[in-house]
């Protein structure tokens, strides 16, 4: 796969790669890294694609109770390539926590890090936006609930 | 710090209102903006959300994957199309399934439809939000034009639950395509004619240049998405990049302006429209033969374990779908993420250093959907009187 890397002029990600591999049926990389990478990782790919080039498009959270880790995908949205890069990690499931990417200046990371927080617990070191009730009533983000855990129950 | 100095603070909506009737330019989204102003001037934004989270992504975990095809159609009322789309195309990726072309085209046909009249929707809001009532009433005019080609094709104007695994859910006959083709030919002069208007009307040009201006770096920095992003100079569309369905084989033009301000917003709306019109002509005549409807008794009920990652060009930006299964007929993890998501939320910069008279105008100018929109509160802090006045009057610069 890191073939795949290389067809994209991506190589420079493969030190940071733990596992390389391509989504289903369409062509997305998905590049699984370590959570303390993250900040290096968009650098990286700043410095290669420039501030123009480089769109953090959405910011999903996965809990994998199974695994006892938090899943998080960054869907990069590398522009003048015409391609999607995956950034994924996973974090611990008691205490998840990631640097935020606004802490970088990516000021795309707000609403879905915002969002991620309030259903789902991540928290993000560095956003000073995060708040319960972003988008959960308060009368639930109050009882401490992230209804995006798959402990809770609808 | 710069909220001491304001002496003014508008709230805007403080009162959620249910839009009645299909055609309210808002059927989601109800959302508060928090403009704190010093004089006239902007001085601050708080994007305040959370007042009709429906949690849409939690119920698609326990409904089954086809279920979910009219939620996600639900999520928007105005892009139905394109979310259901853009679902199912997630569930055909992880089923390995390819649709005919036939049914691609059809597809293509609908969105094409559905970016029509949601471009001529918001630009007739913002002649409405301008002071030009009669330019919105002759834009909602011939909008109906194109509900009715939609309920041509789709058997309904406004939710169309149109797309299936596999293909969609109604062919078109020789009569339909006729009826739509004649409906087209009488749109098209109709939308050229608004366009010149907002291109060379002074009143217009005047409320919109250079209000609002977004530079290129700033659009991508804040994930900004759609006629927004384009607006700003970035050629960023994912029928381009992303070539689905028959976009690959539909020719279309990526319509970039470079300016970054409302008025190019606009005007890249109403050059995607006119690019439409010529989308749904070519699709008209050139719609492949063959079966377009699958067969929904054959169609798996169990799903494999898999993955995908689905994007759609919705009138609004870029909608994505991330979709997760572990095997059984129900989804592990649906992830939605709407283009007025990032465009609102992100976008609270672009107010700034702008008239209070602006902000309606630079919202209107991201399409933004939202419901609650209708009425503004202004609270004079100076001796605490709280007024309601109607978003018209703001904008018209009539609150003193």
């Amino acid at each position: 796969m890191s073939v795949e890397l290389k067809k994209l002029g991506l190589d420079f990600l493969e030190k940071y790669a733990l596992k390389v591999s391509l989504m289903r049926s369409n062509d997305r990389i998905v590049v699984e890294i370590k959570p303390e990478d993250l900040p290096n990782v968009i650098k990286s790919l700043i410095e290669k694609f420039g501030e123009r080039g480089v769109l953090l498009s959405t910011i999903a959270g996965v809990d994998l109770p199974d695994e006892d880790s938090i899943m998080i995908n960054y869907f990069i949205n590398l522009i003048n390539l015409k391609r999607y890069i995956v950034l994924r990690t996973k974090l611990n499931r008691d205490n998840p926590r990631i640097k935020s990417l606004l802490s970088l200046g990516i000021n795309g990371a707000l609403s879905g890090e915002c969002e991620t927080y309030d259903l789902l617990g991540i928290v993000f070191d560095g956003n000073k936006y995060l708040k319960r009730g972003f988008f959960v009533p308060m009368d639930v983000a109050e009882k401490g609930i992230y209804p995006l855990r798959k402990e809770f129950k609808v | 710090m710069t909220e001491t100095r304001a002496d003014k603070v508008v709230e805007f909506p403080m009162l959620v209102e249910v839009p009645i009737g299909p055609q309210h330019p808002a059927v989601h989204e109800p959302i508060m903006l928090k403009v704190y102003v010093d004089g006239e001037e902007v001085v601050k934004v708080e994007i305040n959300t959370g007042y009709n989270h429906r949690g849409v992504e939690k119920l698609a975990e326990r409904n089954t994957f086809y279920k979910n095809i009219f939620l996600c159609g639900r999520v928007c009322g105005i892009c139905n199309t394109v979310h259901a789309n853009c679902y199912v195309r997630a569930l055909e990726a992880i089923l390995n399934v390819d649709p005919p072309p036939r049914a691609k085209y059809l597809r293509v046909l609908a969105m094409e439809l559905e970016r029509i009249h949601s471009h001529m929707i918001i630009n007739a809001i913002m002649a409405e939000i301008l002071g030009f009532d009669t330019l919105f009433m002759y834009i909602m005019r011939d909008r109906e034009l194109v509900m009715k080609a939609k309920e041509i094709l789709t058997g309904a104007r406004v939710l169309a639950d149109y797309m299936m695994v596999g293909g969609v859910r109604r062919d078109l006959n020789e009569v339909k395509r006729d009826r739509i083709k004649d409906i087209l030919r009488k749109l098209e002069p109709r939308v050229k004619y608004y366009m010149k208007v907002f291109e060379e009307d002074a009143t217009i040009r005047k409320r919109l240049v250079d209000i609002g201006t977004i530079t290129s770096r700033d659009a991508v920095n804040h994930g900004l998405l759609g006629p927004t992003l384009r607006g700003s100079g970035i050629a960023s569309d994912a029928r381009d990049y992303d070539r689905y369905d028959a976009y690959g084989e539909v020719p279309f033009r990526l319509i970039v302006r470079k300016h970054g301000d409302s008025h190019d917003r606009m005007m890249v709306r109403w050059e995607e429209t006119i690019n439409s019109i010529e989308m749904c002509n070519y699709v008209l005549d050139h719609l492949p033969q063959g079966n377009a409807v699958p067969d929904e008794r054959r169609l798996p009920r169990r799903f494999p374990e898999g993955e995908a990652y689905a994007t759609a060009e919705a009138p609004r930006g870029e909608l994505t779908y991330y979709v997760i299964s572990k095997g059984g007929d129900k989804p592990y993890r649906v992830k939605i993420r709407t283009p007025s998501f990032n465009n609102i939320i992100n976008s609270g910069f672009v107010y700034l250093g702008h008239t209070l008279a602006d902000v309606p105008v630079i919202l209107v100018s991201f399409d933004p959907c939202i419901s609650c929109m209708e009425r503004v509160i202004v609270t004079d802090l100076r001796n605490g009187v709280r007024r309601k006045v109607p978003i018209r009057t703001l904008a018209r610069g009539e609150v003193k």
